[in-house]
């Protein structure tokens, strides 16, 4: 039986995201993120980055490393006129996320642009990144955060549940990801106490 | 003879035997479904507590859902959201069509939805000239060859990876290898244009919540994201008893739902839609409509034994476990809705006649019941709808025959030892199964010349303290009182050696049969005789005892659910208990005599036995007495199911041996000396199936 405590979350939580065939990454702080979110684009040697509702000192660092590296980076505002195709051309996609949830390995993204969601679920790889201090112990606790979202945003707000990449076993029952979008999620959570 | 719609499904259920490679991939299916639920279950806190909630937050809010959906609407309203109810799909279909026409729309991707295959939306879509796109692959794949989901989760489990290359050969014009990377691969390049493109982007919903005029869309593929957030139009087609009245609530089916399918928690993507935001910056604002789908639920709603249906969550756990669905498949156990709660589902939005081609197939085991995540009692809704049935389409002389098996047992006993000599002559037997349609091959119990009720009369009275233990009436159902009286006087014994005084109240045998085979109206009859022939001892302070776990259960379970207004039948159930449950109850903790040491027993708990404790105190009972015992299942029922697997043919023999055979194979493995079950019928059965010696626990004495 496992019992998810306020010391545990954060190492709970990126068990439970190995379980679903994440990938948790721990950082300290921001610029640590944006080390580790570099890393991983210069380990897929993406042509094209996509970025939505990201920390700002986040952005700057992966943008500078998508320009040393000549690398398309995309980033708000997106052009209604250029969508969903622009972002389709993006192997990478990172966004922000509200909240996590230990529990289940979830990371919660609150959008009022569907921009972000497309960031999230088109691309090869999503990169989502949480604040570690808005980690939720479980599910059921999520209900508070959720109804707050909602009211926020009167005209209209979508949460989204991300817990893994996009799998599949409608053939024979094998797992296998990225039928339709990312076929590998990362989830980099920044302090709470841990630093890779 | 077989009226065409029995030889229909005969035909079928015996091609299903016949193909044992889609039988394995749907058992594997299953297997992995229901382990996988228990893994997850056992490291959860709180386990399968959730059950019991989901059911009461289910009951409460289709109780209100009048105000839950004008609530749901006036919310979704005022996050610009258009919500139209559709009484049934034709009006479900003219509103979609009246939107795509309006705007000129020609496309639509759409995720999964078994709320949108309920009405067949695709075909008419597609005639008026929609170019109409499955998303979830396991629909993409049936969608291409025109087929209805086989599973309600796994809709294409039934397709090999041979068979999808072929049908996306077909469909892209390119040889696809059989090899299920490279198929991804094909999928994904198939698709994106698809999703790119989407004029209507339509989705179901898992859940709508009322508090906050939600939806909730749950995938794993992450397809419903994508044809929610490109579509020029977001359709949502979603039956209304989907509506709970809070997040918490939606909460709580977020997390039954996929724990119950597949052991997951929780689904990859959970999408929570409140509202429709713009895609980009600078764009027009978008169109979003919800379709609120009735179809026959207000009129189910009214139903009281058909209401419980709206419980359904659409997790497909029941047919994770049933037996039957196991071997024939989605397509010969259903119309569109699929296993034992498509039964229920078919009759009340597809009709009684398409409900009652495949209704027969429930062999009411009740296991359907026990995994539901709503405790959603099929089995009594299922019966309800066989009941109905019967008025058009009467059951055949066989099932007749085995629900009046009472008689005929008074009828064997009374020629007992001619009855037996014939029942154990080839010829007559032959003669018997073309007569009567029981099999010939089964080796049915003998009659006792002396019933249990003659010899227990017959024997020396008991001398009894005037303080006993606990006093017992003991109901000894058909079996212990016509074939195996000496089974009924140990059990007596055992419960006298307890120090309880022990009578023979006078009874009917229970009357499952009548409940598994349709005759509701006949169960409650029975129901009501047993019920007053046993409350005044339960008011005298008696326990009820049964040896016969179906006896037991329909004490303790069927009773009160099929008499809800009769406070007495709930009375009964509150007394009645198992027999080893009881012995083990009221057992000292005195040392017992080791006489079944060294011996190693496979337990075999019958499907009725299970929630009366898993056969827990049997095998208590034996160990206690040095026994080794394993407790070995196949995950589902054996097959036998009370009578079911007497009758002759495809619905009846070959049926139960074809669901018997994971059994039967663990227990031939297991290198077990004997089978232990408490269970007359299974009893036949296994010693069929396995070649193995089949005892009950009190011929262990």
């Amino acid at each position: 039986m496992n019992t998810t405590t306020p010391e545990t979350a954060i190492d709970d939580f990126a068990r439970n995201l190995k379980a679903v065939s994440g990938h948790p990454h721990l950082v300290a702080d921001h610029v640590a993120a944006a080390e580790a979110i570099c890393r991983i684009i210069a380990d897929a040697a993406p042509r094209c980055v996509a970025v939505a509702q990201i920390p700002a000192a986040i952005l700057a660092r992966v943008e500078a490393h998508c320009a040393e590296h000549q690398i398309e980076f995309l980033k708000e505002p997106y052009p209604a006129g250029d969508l969903p195709g622009l972002i389709d051309r993006a192997e990478i996609g990172i966004t922000g996320a509200a909240f996590a949830i230990a529990e289940t390995g979830t990371l919660a993204e609150v959008c009022t642009n569907d921009a972000v969601r497309i960031v999230s679920g088109l691309p090869r790889t999503h990169i989502g990144i949480v604040d570690g201090n808005q980690m939720l112990l479980q599910l059921l606790d999520a209900a508070p955060r959720i109804r707050e979202a909602i009211q926020e945003h009167p005209k209209g707000v979508t949460l989204s549940f991300i817990s893994g990449p996009s799998r599949t076993g409608d053939i024979e029952m094998v797992l296998t990801l990225g039928v339709h979008g990312p076929e590998t999620m990362h989830a980099v959570v920044i302090g709470g106490g841990h630093g890779e | 003879m077989a009226s065409e719609r029995k030889a229909k499904l005969e035909a079928a259920i015996t091609e299903a035997i016949d193909n044992p490679k889609q039988r394995n991939a749907l058992y594997y299916c299953m297997k992995r479904g229901r382990d996988k639920r228990t893994e997850r279950l056992d490291t959860m806190p709180t386990g399968a507590a959730f059950r019991p909630e989901v059911k009461a937050i289910k009951e409460k809010c289709i109780a209100n859902q009048d105000a839950l959906l004008a609530q749901f609407t006036a919310n979704a309203e005022a996050r610009g959201t258009k919500v139209f109810i559709a009484r049934d799909g034709a009006d479900a279909i003219r509103h979609t069509l009246a939107i795509a026409e309006e705007h000129g729309y020609k496309t639509v991707s759409k995720s999964k939805s078994l709320t949108t295959e309920e009405i067949e939306i695709n075909y008419d879509m597609t005639d008026a000239g929609l170019q109409v796109v499955e998303t979830d692959l396991g629909e993409l794949i049936i969608q291409l060859v025109d087929e209805k989901p086989y599973h309600l989760v796994f809709p294409s489990v039934h397709k090999m990876r041979d068979d999808v290359a072929e049908i996306f050969s077909k469909a892209t014009g390119k040889e696809v290898p059989p090899d299920i990377d490279e198929i991804m691969r094909v999928v994904r390049s198939y698709l994106r244009p698809i999703f790119l493109n989407t004029d209507i982007g339509m989705t179901g919903a898992n859940v709508g919540i009322a508090e906050t005029g939600t939806i909730v869309i749950e995938t794993n593929e992450g397809n419903a994201r994508l044809v929610s957030s490109i579509g020029k139009c977001h359709i949502c087609i979603v039956g209304m008893e989907k509506i709970v009245e809070t997040v918490d609530e939606a909460l709580m089916m977020v997390l039954a739902h996929p724990v119950s399918a597949v052991g997951q928690m929780p689904t990859t993507y959970v999408t929570w839609m409140s509202g429709r935001s713009p895609l980009g910056e600078g764009g027009e604002n978008r169109a979003s409509h919800i379709i609120v789908l009735d179809n026959g639920r207000t009129r189910m709603r009214e139903d009281p034994l058909m209401k419980e249906a709206l419980h359904c969550i659409r997790c497909g756990a029941c047919m994770n476990i049933c037996p039957t669905y196991g071997v024939v498949g989605g397509h010969t156990f259903g119309h569109i809705y699929p296993g034992p709660i498509g039964i229920p589902w078919t009759a009340e939005v597809h009709g009684l006649e398409t409900a009652g081609d495949f209704a027969e197939l429930c062999i009411s085991c009740g296991l359907c019941k026990e995994i539901c995540p709503a405790q959603i009692d099929m089995p009594t809704m299922i019966s309800e709808v066989k009941r109905r049935d019967a008025v058009k389409h009467p059951p055949d002389f066989t099932t007749r025959l085995l629900m009046a098996a009472e008689p005929m047992a008074k009828l064997g006993c009374a020629g007992a030892p001619l009855s037996n000599w014939s029942l154990r002559n080839p010829a007559f037997r032959w003669l018997m199964e073309k007569a009567t349609g029981i099999d010939r091959r089964r080796e049915l119990p003998p009659f006792a010349r002396k019933t249990l009720v003659k010899r227990f009369n017959a024997r020396t009275p008991k001398k009894t303290t005037d303080t006993p233990k606990r006093r017992v009436a003991f109901f000894y159902d058909l079996y212990a009182n016509y074939n195996a009286p000496e089974l009924g006087l140990k059990a007596i014994e055992a419960l006298e050696a307890q120090g309880c005084e022990v009578v023979l109240p006078p009874q009917r045998a229970c009357g499952y049969p009548y409940i598994g085979y349709g005759a509701l109206d006949k169960a409650q009859d029975v129901a009501i005789e047993n019920v007053q022939h046993l409350a005044p001892y339960v008011a005298e302070g008696y326990d009820i005892v049964a040896t016969e776990p179906t006896a037991a259960y329909c004490l303790k379970v069927s009773y009160p659910k099929i008499l809800p207004r009769n406070p007495r039948a709930k009375q009964v159930a509150g007394r009645s208990f198992e027999l080893f449950e009881y012995l083990m109850e009221i057992a000292d903790d005195a040392p017992k005599p080791q006489d079944l040491a060294g011996r190693r027993f496979g337990f075999h708990c019958s499907c009725h036995q299970r929630p009366l404790g898993f056969g827990d105190g049997a095998m208590d009972w034996l160990r206690r007495r040095g026994a080794q015992v394993e407790f070995i299942e196949s995950g589902t029922c054996c097959g036998m199911a009370g009578t079911f697997g007497l009758k002759h043919g495809p619905l009846g023999y070959d049926l139960a041996n074809a669901v018997g055979e994971p059994l039967f194979d663990a227990f031939k493995k297991s290198g077990v000396d004997t089978i232990v079950t408490e269970s007359s019928v299974c009893s036949i059965h296994l010693k069929e199936g396995t070649g193995l010696e089949v005892v009950h626990p009190l011929g262990l004495l």
